[in-house]
């Protein structure tokens, strides 16, 4: 009880340092000329920055980008929401498996697979339309902005799902019955009733897709590139990773706005994610809504859900196992099928700088996991039990990283680290790592605690236990759940990180994502696919064997 | 073991404004004894409670369990609730979901690195006690409302302490249960030899449960009694009303008689007891319960206490009729008998016994 208060404050340390260092850096390092002149204040960078000719492109570009994308997912998820909650549509499991599993697939694999179906010189279905209608030109081309916002929107999807569908369930149907009760018919009751009082949630489920997409990192460089389309986080990774001439001041000069267009949004969609609470108004009758019949509808409805949740899911796997298995891409075909062999998965296996990055971000992943859930256990625990001014500060110190686009983030650390002697090293990946992803831990852990009443661990005080005693014995067994799927969620995340790793890798500290992508940048596809499959394979497995774990530990108590 | 508390005093700060929730409060309670705060939730009851146990640490005061000061906001001393020995059962149980039955009860000797083999004698001893043989290997989540009270209380027992504290803890029991779970822990309690400290703001359970009742009103102890002297004699006007339906008459004290008084009331004289001492002349109230209004055939000159009324409002309610008598502006609550042969509208005779009646300082 009298310990609690030194506890926030070396938490309060720790986060504090973790979130607002590479702020502050950055904030220091736009200011500079050079890593070497460091505090010599200047504002050269910002006047380079911001009158280059190309800026105002790359800002409009940006705008769309967030903008288009924000409405494809946006759009996707309440049809797929209002489809799932109010109609009568059969094999409902599928938007469970919608609203999860794309989560397994990093973006950058998503991205590769969608070049390998649709650039214009070869891709995969081009050439079968080419063949098809005896056509002489590719008829898509993915390396466009409608390219970009189509793979982006479906990549960001399953969030959009997740923040609108609760809404939608929640939705107190008596609003709608009313309206129809009035003389509405089901579109009009739609437009007039169910979309304005759910109005909070498609922004912020709007928002929030903005906020992901200025941060995205893997579809700007992967499709954007190579069509020479720059959004803010390429044109900053432009600045830093043209060998000699890296420009860590412009960098962070032009990630200064790129931040604090962030930080503004992820307020607005707080403030609006508090206000659609008052909103919706959940029933506490208990009633079912009544479910629209599609008769005659049903069966296509079923199609476009079954196809979006098959070019989601199953589409990006089956074309980096297709395209792993060839020496070069090529049209399925009798003569594809017989040249396909194990020769890159052979190349990928032998080569070095591929090995050496599967052991780096296996490292990362589990290690980096395992400490940034036990500092979440501690953050939440004291977010949520102790509930102080401190731990208020805490609180927001915490959640204020969900903000922050990596790259970013990257510059600000970069400025950090070549100040240390742990500059170039993993554990310098690490830091960042668990700076930036920390919400991701704390979220699910602070709910678990959220649910442990005080009288269980009140009671293991009078009965005689001290508080590491009741933490170990009561607390944690409790809380199992919550930290496996806060250990899964980071660990996944940190296993396929991109837009960090791409600033801080350096020779020695490569990791999986950042191998992908010098593969695409090199067009080595056979390779980079093979590694991909190895990479989603990992990922399942440490999701499978944290959840066998989890279920293991809880049980283990109960049993002994 | 005798607990001592003094001047102890705790304060709320609650959107800017200060609520008293104890207002330094002074208590003794005597060792192996049940005894029970009772009172109006938001009283202080359960803070008082909390502050005994460790979970809560007051603004000012002393805390003394047997010869140990355990909290003293001028010595700056406070030990933690681990090290101050207690036994203690929680309102929600607060039984462990992931241990089995015998970890949640072997946990307090284990905190304390007792032997194994004396560890598995005292649970299975414990669970004797409360009637859970052959409950070990249940897991917690598997025990019905009941079945986890008796769990809490054995664990509560099972380390030997020489006080046990109760929070409420029948009040997420169903109305049955509730009764008999009354009944055994009366049993268990006496059984015990052991200081119990027990809150509730159920009056029927106070009554039913405790050797001694302290009454808690805004932060403060107001009465402290056995449950006979609280519920027949009470001193204050609000333990008197808190602990039971009463009929409050207001009036004057005209006449000492030993332990008695003649009290010049709205509705007549009435002999009363008047254990407070309230001299000659001054205002005061007559507090009468409705089991204690009884219909007499005599006739009004006939004897003290009796008196003529309507019968303005009967009830049927199974067990008794409750029925509201008028004598002029006053209106009695009372129960009358089932088998009683009156209708609404009836002249009726009624008579208070002077030594069910009491006076009350107004």
């Amino acid at each position: 009880m009298f310990k609690k208060p030194t506890l926030t404050t070396t938490l309060i340390i720790i986060v504090g340092f973790l979130t607002l260092c590479p702020v502050i850096m950055l904030l220091l390092g736009s200011f500079s000329q050079d890593f070497v002149s460091f505090g010599q204040f200047t504002t050269v960078k910002y006047v380079e920055a911001y009158t280059d000719p190309d800026f105002a492109d790359i800002l409009w570009n940006t705008v769309i980008f967030t903008g288009g994308s924000a409405l494809v997912a946006t759009l996707l998820a309440l049809f797929l929401a209002y489809v799932n909650t109010r109609t009568d549509l059969p094999f409902k499991f599928i938007f469970k498996v919608i609203a999860i599993v794309p989560m397994m697939i990093p973006h950058i694999l998503f991205s590769v697979s969608w070049v390998l179906l649709l650039n214009p010189s070869n891709g995969t279905l081009n050439r079968l339309f080419m063949d098809l209608f005896g056509l002489t030109d590719a008829l898509f081309d993915i390396y466009t902005l409608p390219g970009m916002i189509l793979v982006e929107g479906l990549l960001d999807l399953p969030i959009a799902y997740l923040i609108i569908a609760p809404a939608m369930s929640a939705f107190d149907v008596s609003l709608e019955e009313s309206s129809k009760v009035c003389g509405a018919s089901n579109l009009r009751t739609l437009m007039r009733v169910t979309l304005p009082v759910l109005r909070p949630a498609i922004l912020a489920s709007a928002i929030l897709v903005i906020v992901r997409s200025l941060a995205s990192f893997a579809v700007p460089s992967v499709i954007g590139m190579p069509g020479r389309i720059y959004v803010l986080s390429t044109h900053i990774y432009r600045n830093i990773a043209t060998g000699f001439a890296a420009d860590f001041g412009k960098a962070a000069a032009i990630g200064m706005s790129a931040l604090a267009a962030s930080i503004t949004l992820i307020y607005v969609y707080r403030y609006l994610t508090s206000e659609s609470g008052k909103f919706v108004t959940i029933s506490s009758r208990g009633f079912k809504p009544t479910l629209i019949k599609l008769k005659n509808a049903k069966y296509p409805m079923f199609l476009i859900v079954g196809f979006l949740s098959f070019i989601l899911i199953l589409l990006p796997v089956l074309v980096l196992f297709y395209t792993s298995m060839l020496p070069y891409s090529m049209v399925p075909s009798a003569k594809a099928f017989s040249m396909m062999s194990w020769d890159n998965w052979i190349e990928v296996l032998k080569d070095p700088i591929s090995l050496l990055s599967l052991k780096n971000s296996l490292f990362l992943g589990v290690v980096g996991a395992t400490i940034g859930t036990t500092l979440s256990i501690f953050v939440s625990y004291v977010i949520v039990k102790v509930r102080s001014t401190a731990s208020g500060i805490l609180e927001s110190l915490s959640f204020l990283s969900f903000s922050f686009p990596g790259i970013v983030i990257g510059v600000g650390f970069m400025w950090f680290f070549v100040r240390t002697p742990i500059y170039g090293t993993l554990t310098a990946l690490l830091i960042g790592y668990i700076a930036t992803y920390l919400p991701y831990g704390i979220r699910p852990i602070s709910s678990a605690f959220v649910q442990i009443h005080s009288h269980l661990e009140e009671s293991s005080r009078v009965c005689g236990a001290g508080p590491f005693y009741t933490m170990r014995r009561i607390v944690i067994p409790l809380l199992i759940p919550g930290i496996v799927s806060g250990w899964i969620l980071m660990a996944s995340m940190f296993l396929r990180e991109l837009t960090l790793s791409v600033v801080l890798s350096r020779p020695g500290t490569e990791v999986l994502a950042v191998q992908i992508l010098h593969f695409a940048e090199d067009g080595l596809w056979g390779p980079l696919s093979a590694l991909g499959i190895i990479m989603i394979f990992i990922s399942s497995a440490l999701v499978i064997l944290a959840a066998v774990l989890g279920s293991k530990l809880t049980k283990m108590e109960v049993v002994k | 073991m005798e607990i001592r508390i003094k001047g102890l005093t705790r304060n709320y700060y609650s959107e800017g404004k200060q609520i008293k929730a104890l207002d330094n409060v002074d208590l003794t309670i005597p060792a192996n004894k049940i005894f029970t705060l009772l009172g109006p939730s938001g009283c202080g009851k359960t803070t008082l409670l909390r502050c005994i146990v460790g979970l809560e640490t007051p603004d000012a005061g002393e805390i003394y369990i047997g010869d140990d000061l355990v909290w003293s906001s001028e010595k700056n001393i406070f030990v933690p609730p681990e090290n101050r020995g207690l036994g203690m059962v929680f309102q929600t149980y607060a039984i462990w979901p992931h241990m089995n039955v015998f970890d949640n009860v072997a946990y307090p000797l284990q905190t304390s690195k007792t032997p194994k083999d004396i560890i598995r004698q005292q649970v299975a001893k414990a669970l004797n006690f409360v009637q859970l043989d052959g409950f070990e290997s249940r897991p917690a989540t598997k025990l019905s409302g009941g079945q986890q009270q008796r769990v809490a209380l054995a664990r509560a027992l099972v380390a030997e302490p020489k006080v046990i504290l109760f929070d409420e803890p029948l009040s997420n029991l169903d109305a049955k249960l509730r009764e008999e779970t009354r009944k055994e822990l009366r049993s268990f309690l006496t059984e015990l030899k052991i200081t119990a400290i027990y809150v509730t703001h159920d009056r029927i359970e106070a009554l039913a449960l405790s050797d001694l009742i302290a009454v808690m009103r805004a932060g403060k102890i107001i009465e402290i009694g056995d449950p006979k002297k609280i519920y027949f004699n009470s001193d204050h006007k609000f333990v008197a009303d808190f602990i039971g339906r009463a009929n409050l008459i207001k009036g004057k004290v005209e006449k000492l008689e030993g332990e008695h008084a003649i009290f010049a009331s709205e509705i007549g004289s009435i002999l009363a007891l008047n254990s407070q001492r309230i001299p000659v002349g001054q205002d005061a109230m007559l507090c009468v319960r409705p089991e204690f209004i009884r219909l007499t055939s005599e006739h009004k000159d006939q004897g003290q206490n009796i008196f003529r009324g309507l019968m303005e409002t009967l009830i049927f309610i199974g067990e008794a009729y409750e029925g509201e008598i008028r004598i002029g502006d006053t209106l009695l609550t009372t129960t009358i008998e089932p088998t009683e042969n009156i209708v609404e509208g009836d002249d009726i005779s009624i008579a208070f016994d002077p030594d069910h009646c009491f006076l009350l300082s107004a």
